[in-house]
């Protein structure tokens, strides 16, 4: 008797207390499992099917474990921008008065990335006062997401001691992009980070087409604007990554739209090779790139991003 | 009964670690590795992943004709001497660090614009060891203004 009552008492253990724990376990695996396939081998099916530019063949694929896209950073953009001889104009960028409207995580992360690059473009022509408001609505929204600002950070008080220092805006920036993505990344939250990256891409693009109109038809912009034909093919790839999230599922094809008429754009490449100038110790990567892009095929991209982009600010 | 409920806690806590080596290879990329970029700027996109001897990773971008970058390879030292390529889209090698003395890092200024390929392979075990070594490597990119 009482060993049929501690064999009852050993089963109601096991029910209460070792079957929850070995299901969540399996569950707990599953979860791993299906987010390194999502990681891993998702990437790798998606790049199988893709046939152009990217540089992965499926014989390759084989034997990557890992591949990843990254697209230019809205500051190197910004540089790119005023080197080709582009000029401020603050008209086209977006408003901070619409920080409010920026209340769901889409919402957020996407914009975080259009103010990034808005902060970019603001500071490469020092433009100080609105460099301080774009800073404060980066704060705003990183705490919206949930993103914890380092210790020394500019969260802790340095927009006002730095705002005057342009490298040291730069590093201001650079490092909330970094701490953003790298905070995401670290919990999971890869299609958030996916998502800054797409809104900062699509603000840079917008704000470089934005400065080519009838009366200014700059051929260096011109090539510089479709030079983004392959990042948008790197941004395309990174997005599928995450497609099951709706939200950028959403934009998915509205990017694929924007691929064709990049497409139009015909760039061709002579074989890249290095050479060594031994005197001044620099190494390059030579190889010319000829870009025959006219101005229609800017008018169409830019009205193609305006879209997305007011789809984006709205 | 003990033994049981010692099984189940191993389980979840080996699944614990599996779990969480990845984001510990993303914390000891931002505090070992983003230094060593300096003084180029960070392009702000973590490529971090735990990897076995034998893998391969692979990262895609475009590089600005009139820019100049640094490709710096981050990873523990229980993989060895990372082999790094960088190649083209016709997967023609431009760079091959192991003809360079294995350097971690390659600076270098890119004369047109053109999408390349950085290529990482965690070195094989030539030695008698069984155990599968394991850690995690970083692709970092860095550019100059």
């Amino acid at each position: 008797m009482v060993y049929l009552a501690k064999k009852s008492t050993e089963m109601k253990i096991k029910i209460l207390v070792f079957y929850p724990i070995f299901i969540l376990s399996i569950l707990f695996l599953a979860v791993s499992c299906e987010e390194s396939s999502h990681n891993n081998l998702d990437d790798i099916d998606d790049v199988e099917l893709n046939d152009d530019t990217s540089g992965v063949d499926s014989e390759h694929v084989d034997r990557v474990t890992k591949i990843f896209y990254n697209i230019p950073s809205p500051i190197e953009m910004a540089t790119i921008m005023q080197q080709a001889g582009a000029t401020y104009n603050s008209e086209i960028l977006n408003s901070v008065d619409n920080l409010e409207k920026y209340t769901t995580i889409a919402t957020s992360a996407l914009n975080l990335g259009v103010y990034g690059a808005d902060l970019s473009y603001t500071r490469m022509f020092d433009q100080i006062q609105e460099s301080v408001n774009y800073l404060s609505v980066l704060r705003k929204l990183s705490d919206r997401l949930g993103i914890p600002q380092d210790e020394g950070s500019f969260a802790v008080g340095r927009i006002e001691e730095n705002i005057d220092n342009r490298d040291s805006l730069l590093m201001i920036i650079s490092e909330t992009y970094a701490n953003a993505d790298t905070y995401l990344k670290e919990n999971d939250r890869e299609s958030t980070a996916a998502l800054i990256i797409m809104g900062g891409w699509i603000e840079a693009l917008y704000v470089s087409a934005s400065i080519i109109n009838e009366d200014n038809q700059d051929d260096i912009i011109m090539k510089r604007i479709a030079e983004q034909k392959y990042s948008l093919q790197n941004l395309i790839e990174l997005l599928n990554i995450y497609k099951d999230d709706q939200d950028i599922a959403e934009y998915i094809p509205k990017l694929d739209d924007l691929k064709l008429s990049f497409e139009k754009i015909e760039i061709i490449k002579s074989g890249a090779e290095v050479k060594t100038d031994t005197v001044n110790q620099v190494t390059s990567i030579g190889g010319d790139t000829q870009v025959n892009v006219t101005f229609e095929h800017i008018k169409e991209i830019k009205d193609k991003v305006g879209k997305i982009r007011t789809e984006i600010i709205s | 009964m003990k033994r049981i409920i010692s099984v189940a806690v191993f389980l979840i806590a080996f699944l614990g670690l599996v779990n969480s080596g990845s984001a510990q290879c993303k914390g000891f990329t931002k505090k070992k590795c983003l230094p060593q970029l300096e003084p180029y700027v960070y392009n702000g996109q973590l490529n971090s992943a735990v990897l076995n001897e034998g893998d391969i990773a692979e990262l895609l971008l475009t590089f600005y004709g009139g820019q100049d970058y640094r490709i710096y390879i981050c990873s523990q030292e229980v993989l060895g001497n990372i082999e790094f390529k960088l190649l083209d889209t016709d997967r023609n090698t431009i760079f091959d660090n192991t003809e360079q003395n294995s350097i971690d890092h390659w600076d270098f200024s890119a004369n047109s614009t053109q999408q390349l390929i950085v290529q990482v392979k965690v070195p094989e075990n030539t030695s008698m060891n069984e155990i599968v070594a394991s850690g995690c490597v970083s692709i970092l990119i860095g550019f100059k203004e």
